[in-house]
């Protein structure tokens, strides 16, 4: 294992030879504050504290990357154990360590290979944590697949800021990849656009309708979808389907091939079956190679001051050539989490609570998952606890109109949400 | 229960996957097998055992690239030891760069060779046997040579078409450019985003017969809403041509009208099949037609003029000129595959089996006219290539490329380029100049600065042309670190160059023709 303390008494001579070009030295593109020498070397290799959030395909690259470049204070945070389909691309695994947690794995590969840099592992979920810990870090880098975890981590952060405090302020540097395609962008909370802002740039996940998987399958997706949704609790009740099991995907997929050939229906095969109920993202080494790579230069050129940083999105698609677009994404105003306005609301004065939820529910830009209705004065609709979810049901058929005047705020608060959502409500004449 | 059970029994399915397929089931959800194997048939050279170049051969061995040499005559410095993941630190010092590179690099895939090759290019070069040598690789990577030996491999591997494409990789801190050096590169599984047409304009007569035989007024109502949006369009269409002089509708009033026709069809106001083809109805007056890129193939010398050692790829326009020009009647074959739409599982199965059929009938009016091209016998050409051709026949595409560095010597190119893409040619001025300059002051006194690198850049350029206003941002970034192979730069390169070169090897998704610059301080790449 290596050292415990981020010393610098590991940093052999010649060491840091290519990053010392660009410490050493400003460049014409600079910012003229940047001192260059000894300061921001200490600062980045006995100072800094970096949290890599994720230690999947993004989060292996980002540690190898901030170890090499002089982090030496990194911590780590996963809670997925090693798949034998990480291994094409989640370089700091072996076969061997299947089944392990990867935040120690990769936390470990990088003490051993990297000497001099301790990486401090957390086995377990970013919710388990609470703002003192997020504030001892510097820098927040985001290697995530999912966006109930990206929002939770930036709304997080930008409640953290408080501005009698500078040190409040993280910035967080968000990477993401499908196939590729792939981007990384700079947050910085409360300053610049933040990931709610950019919600509705989201694609809307396929979902299959259900009246369609019951009744006219056409696709081997409906027949897939026909077996996980329908056919699974009614055959095994409440047992729970687990898409990492074997057997449970191959049932399904029996399931399913043998619905298909009813319906002579082609194309229903193993891959497809374990691709649809996991909803399975293609991921190759070298797009999250790119992604982790610009997320890393980012957090270093902030932390250094070395060349200016990206503002604020970078965008990459990988199929046709090398595209890529570099912009600025706009903070939104009534954005729930960083905006501070309501979210302006135009109904009909017919508009139900039920049909309100149901366009809560479709909207792109706030996504959200059974919401719970509120206004300062008294509940509409609360979906938990049962008692107050019996008792609040009657409002769903009334009209908002009858429960909320115009001009009126509504309290919009959800479990998938790590903030509430605050609508003004005005009717259509 | 039981009943799922007994259902099951009868039908073949395959067994769960086998742990390879495990490994690389994410990316060949991407490259398929085909593409799969297509790689592990490849042997790569990379020329360098530097930070950059093991980021690059990092994302070839996960991916499972079949063999890896890296041709490397140096050993360990510290200063290696500090910038290369697959160096361990001070251990690997004073060892050969290409064995501990090698070795650190196989530890990731155990179904992949690699060997590490001692000598330096110059020896390979002048080594009798060394172009051979060179030759019996898929493709070449070299990564921050020196301008002479660079200019001189480049020009080796120019020599043949049939040697392999060379990528020449250069980084200085934050800037960094790649080249790929190929003769031409055809593609036919290019992974469009864009669905072939479903020729709804010329309906095939089978779909035209299905379409005019239902009997839209007295179906029974469930049926009714669950007719495809296909075979509703195909019945407007031809009741419009009707009484419109055989035309579509022209005119914006005229598509106006064709819609409030296909809504007036309903019987009840909640049909969501109609609201599908009104939709859709541009599909109606939208000409099939084979795209410009596609046509434009049809009109290559290449295709024009049959050659015997030419790849199947121009016999396979070649035919499909043919079945253009003769029985598809000015279209690509007829796409066998339909998007999900409305309907009844009956309606849309019946739907696909008339796509389905005509498919096959015109796929076979193809192989007759490629049977015709090549004179009698298709057999060097597999079921397996002229489905995905079929498949493909709107987005395939043929790259001819140059050789490397020639836009250096292309003075008209330059000009242009401080045109159209200052941006892009600053980085590569820069990169360029910095090269020459490395190379002309070997050996003298003559210290490296802004002046010393500018003046390079314009010897470049031809006479009375100015350097990009951006050049100064460039030149300034490469004299503070020359020599700089930042981890982050080498990391994006790494994955940069490894995605090119999988999209060369498994000739799927489109690679880049020219130089793909970068620039990590604004963070954005583009293409030069």
């Amino acid at each position: 294992m290596a050292s415990e303390s981020p010393t610098s008494a590991q940093d052999w001579p010649g060491r840091y030879h290519h990053i010392d070009q660009v410490l050493d030295n400003p460049g014409p593109r600079t910012d003229p504050a940047f001192l260059a020498g000894d300061g921001v070397k200490q600062f980045l290799r006995n100072e800094a504290k970096i949290l890599v959030i994720g230690a999947g395909g993004l989060g292996c690259e980002i540690l190898a990357n901030l170890a090499l470049t002089g982090f030496k204070d990194i911590h780590v945070i996963d809670m997925d154990t090693i798949d034998i389909s990480n291994l094409n691309r989640q370089f700091l695994f072996r076969q061997k360590d299947v089944g392990h947690p990867k935040a120690t794995v990769a936390a470990e590969f990088i003490m051993n290979r990297v000497p001099g840099v301790k990486v401090t592992p957390y086995f377990g979920k970013i919710q388990d944590k609470d703002d003192d810990y997020y504030m001892q870090f510097n820098l927040v880098i985001c290697g995530l697949d999912s966006v109930e975890a990206r929002r939770w981590m930036n709304a997080t952060l930008v409640n953290l800021v408080d501005p009698e405090n500078p040190e409040s302020l993280k910035p967080m540097i968000d990477g993401g990849t499908e196939g590729f395609k792939g981007q990384a962008r700079v947050i910085l909370p409360t300053i610049s656009s933040c990931y709610e802002c950019s919600l509705d740039m989201l694609n809307k996940p396929t979902a299959f309708p259900i009246c369609t998987i019951a009744n006219t399958p056409r696709l081997p997706e409906h027949c897939i979808e026909w077996a996980s949704v329908l056919e699974w609790p009614r055959v095994h009740g409440d047992k729970k389907m687990d898409t990492d099991d074997p057997d449970h995907i191959g049932w399904l997929y029996k399931v399913a091939a043998a619905r298909a050939a009813e319906f002579k229906i082609e194309g229903v095969t193993w891959s497809l079956t374990q691709g649809v109920v996991k909803n399975i993202i293609p991921a190759i080494a070298s797009t999250n190679a790119i992604i982790a790579a610009a997320c890393c230069n980012e957090a270093f050129k902030i932390a250094t001051s070395s060349a200016a940083y990206l503002n604020n999105y970078f965008m990459l698609i990988g199929t046709d050539g090398v595209y890529s677009y570099t912009f600025e994404h706009e903070k939104r105003d009534d954005c729930p989490v960083c905006g501070g306005e309501a979210l302006e609301m135009t109904m009909s004065s017919e508009t139900t609570v039920e049909q309100l939820i149901e366009i809560l529910v479709e909207k792109q830009d706030i996504q959200i998952k059974k919401p719970s209705l509120s206004t300062p004065t008294k509940q509409i609709y609360l979906q938990a606890p049962p008692q107050l979810e019996k008792a609040t049901r009657p409002n769903l058929e009334k009209k908002v109109s009858e429960l909320v005047p115009s001009g009126g705020e509504v309290t919009v608060t959800a479990t998938t949400l790590p903030f509430s959502l605050s609508l003004r409500i005005s009717y259509s004449p | 229960m039981s009943t799922v059970e007994a259902s099951t029994t009868a039908l073949i399915t395959e067994a769960a996957p086998d742990n390879k397929t495990r490994r690389y089931d994410r990316q060949l959800r991407l490259w398929a097998a085909s593409g799969q194997s297509a790689l592990e048939n490849a042997r790569i050279l990379v020329i360098s055992g530097g930070a950059t170049a093991t980021s690059i051969l990092k994302n070839l061995v996960l991916p499972g690239i079949g063999h890896f040499t890296i041709l490397d005559p140096l050993t360990v410095t510290p200063e290696d030891a500090g910038n290369n993941f697959f160096l361990d630190g001070l251990k690997s010092v004073g060892k050969s760069r290409a064995e501990e590179g090698v070795r650190l690099l196989l530890e990731m895939n155990d179904g992949v060779d690699g060997k590490a090759e001692t000598r330096s290019l110059e020896e390979v070069l002048d080594a009798p046997g060394g172009k051979e040598w060179l030759g019996e690789f898929t493709l070449v990577i070299a990564v921050n040579l020196e301008k002479g030996v660079s200019e001189r491999l480049a020009g080796v591997l120019w020599e043949e078409e049939s040697f392999p494409p060379l990528v020449v990789v250069r980084p200085a801190g934050f800037l960094a450019e790649f080249y790929i050096q190929y003769h031409e590169h055809t593609v036919i599984e290019s992974h469009p985003e864009t669905a072939q047409s479903l020729q709804i304009d010329r309906p095939f007569p089978a779909l035209l017969d299905y379409a005019m035989s239902l009997d839209f007024e007295n179906m029974d109502v469930t049926d009714h809403g669950h007719i495809p949006y296909v075979v509703i369009l195909v019945r407007v269409l031809e009741e419009w041509k009707k009484s419109h002089g055989g035309l579509p509708p022209q005119t914006h009033a005229e598509k106006s009208q064709f819609k409030k026709n296909i809504l007036a069809m309903r019987k009840k106001s909640d049909e969501e099949n109609f609201e599908e083809a009104e939709a859709q109805a541009y599909r109606a007056w939208t000409k099939t037609v084979v795209p410009s890129e596609t046509r434009a193939l049809f009109d290559d010398a290449k295709v024009a003029s049959p050659s015997p050692v030419e790849a199947p790829f121009y016999k396979l326009v070649r035919a499909l000129k043919k079945f253009v020009g003769g029985t598809g009647q000015g279209a690509l074959p007829l796409t066998s595959t339909l998007p999900d739409m409305k309907a009844s599982t009956g309606a849309y199965i019946e739907l696909q089996k008339l796509y389905k059929t005509r498919a096959e009938e015109e796929k076979e009016e193809f192989k007759a006219c490629l049977r015709e091209v090549c004179g009698g016998s298709i057999e060097g050409i597999g079921e397996d290539v002229i489905d995905a051709f079929v498949k493909n026949a709107h987005a395939l595409k043929l790259l001819r490329g140059k050789r490397w560095a020639a836009l250096d010597g292309d003075h008209e190119g330059l000009v242009q380029a401080i045109q159209t893409s200052s941006k892009q040619l600053s980085i590569h001025l820069a990169l360029s100049a910095l090269a020459n300059f490395t190379a002309k002051s070997k050996g003298t006194r003559e210290t490296l600065s802004v002046e010393a690198v500018t003046a390079e850049a314009k010897k470049l350029l031809p006479e009375g042309a100015e350097l990009p206003d951006e050049f100064e941002d460039c030149v300034g970034e490469v004299v503070r670190s020359p020599t700089a192979e930042l981890p982050n730069t080498a990391a994006l390169l790494g994955g940069l160059v490894a995605q090119e070169v999988i999209k060369m090897i498994t000739k799927q998704y489109v690679p880049i023709n020219g130089y793909c610059v970068v620039d990590l301080v604004e963070t954005w790449t583009g293409i030069l």
